[in-house]
């Protein structure tokens, strides 16, 4: 069975570590994991992942700043916003930068799971 | 004095010593078993399926009940005979103080009485405290919601006991998890743990163990701190305030103490330990 290439970037290496191992024996991969946007547009050049999922709230470069130039790299890029931060004008502001969905931290195994199951549906 | 358990509490009035409290947590510990180790010892729920659900409990605002008729496949009627169970077994602190002979039933009764009193006025001049801190609707939520993950994260007694306005000082022993929230103000959220309760809550949120003080504990620590500043954000914008987090960090200085007009700092005790849930504007 072909995996989903998915790429987590997030400036917490415990995020990266849970969802590593969330994704642990299911039909997604982890092909790459990084810590700061600037980092993360280069290496989504390199792989071109399936799936990306950013972090919004990160030093330097912002998740939306990240996911305004993983898209000029490639505008059909599938990038889901990972955030603890659930206002109305994050998730808008995610949403209308190209955003294809988000997710609010904490999150279950089971929970991320279904999530990242549904976007297969429509990635 | 502030809101506590009535073990400290115990305690603090010289009627028992640690010994004994230690002896009597030691008993409630073999006895008082949650609903999932109930369920796991009656056999009707997997040991995996129980973590799941342990996991889910820490990392949602879900109920143990509820989780366990969603999740363990427990039905209700089933669910209802673990409970009545669970009530019969189930020791308070005063009943196993009583049973390891520390105290008299009489004496237990004579100390509840005016414990109740004490707390209803600790109480009381929380709110009061939280009424008239600088902030008070974020100050509240930020402590609320700090009180909350620490009680998920810890899987643990966590209880509120002071509020008060102070220069912002990092205990010794301790290190400051903090963060900015900027937007139509400037504040900062901050919690001061010492690295026990740290190892615990950063165990609790990754699901494996760490070192004290290791990088992962604190990054992983970081991050609650960066969900509780994201809840907070959340649930003010339905009071109309506009936040948002910047990058949380860790530091064994004060700052952001001194840079901003006031400190408002929440005593919380987890467990055996105290920690500070601070909130600067």
């Amino acid at each position: 069975m072909t995996k989903w290439r998915v790429m987590t970037v997030d400036d917490s290496a415990a995020i990266l570590t849970i969802i590593a191992a969330y994704l642990e024996d299911s039909e997604f991969e982890v092909i790459a994991a990084e810590r700061d946007g600037i980092m993360a547009v280069e290496r989504f050049a390199q792989e071109r992942p399936d799936i990306v999922l950013l972090d919004l709230i990160m030093p330097g470069q912002s998740g939306v700043e990240t996911l305004g130039r993983i898209l000029a790299i490639d505008p059909d890029a599938f990038v889901v916003i990972v955030s603890s931060l659930g206002t109305e004008d994050a998730v808008h502001e995610c949403l209308t930068s190209g955003a294809r969905s988000f997710l609010q931290k904490p999150f279950t195994r089971d929970d991320f799971i279904d999530f990242m199951r549904d976007l297969t549906q429509v990635a | 004095m502030g809101s506590m358990f009535f073990g400290q509490y115990l305690l603090s009035k010289g009627a028992i010593n640690r010994e004994a409290l230690i002896d009597a947590i030691e008993r409630q510990r073999s006895t008082n078993l949650s609903l999932v180790e109930l369920a796991v010892r009656d056999g009707c729920l997997e040991p995996q399926r129980a973590e799941g659900i342990l996991t889910r409990y820490r990392t949602t605002d879900a109920g143990l009940k509820e989780l366990c008729l969603e999740y363990g496949q427990i039905d209700r009627e089933k669910l209802d005979e673990l409970r009545r169970i669970q009530k019969s077994v189930w020791v308070r602190i005063g009943a196993a103080l009583v049973a390891s002979g520390h105290l008299t039933r009489d004496q237990i009764d004579e100390h509840l009485a005016a414990f109740y009193e004490v707390q209803h006025e600790a109480s009381q001049r929380l709110e009061a405290d939280f009424r008239a801190c600088s902030d008070p609707e974020t100050v509240k939520t930020f402590v609320e919601l700090s009180v909350f993950y620490l009680k998920r994260f810890t899987n643990g007694p966590v209880k509120l006991q002071t509020l008060t306005e102070d220069g912002g000082a990092l205990s010794s022993g301790r290190r400051r998890y903090a963060q900015k929230l900027v937007g139509d103000r400037e504040l900062f959220c901050a919690l001061d743990l010492p690295s026990q309760v740290a190892t615990v809550v950063a165990q609790g949120f990754i699901g494996v163990p760490v070192e004290d003080d290791s990088e992962v504990a604190i990054d992983a620590v970081c991050e609650c701190v960066n969900i509780i500043g994201g809840h907070a954000c959340t649930r003010l914008e339905a009071s109309g305030f506009r936040l948002r987090p910047e990058p949380p960090f860790s530091t064994e200085g004060d700052e952001p103490a001194g840079d901003l007009r006031s400190s408002t700092c929440a005593r919380v005790m987890a467990g055996d330990d105290e920690v500070d849930v601070r909130v600067f504007v």
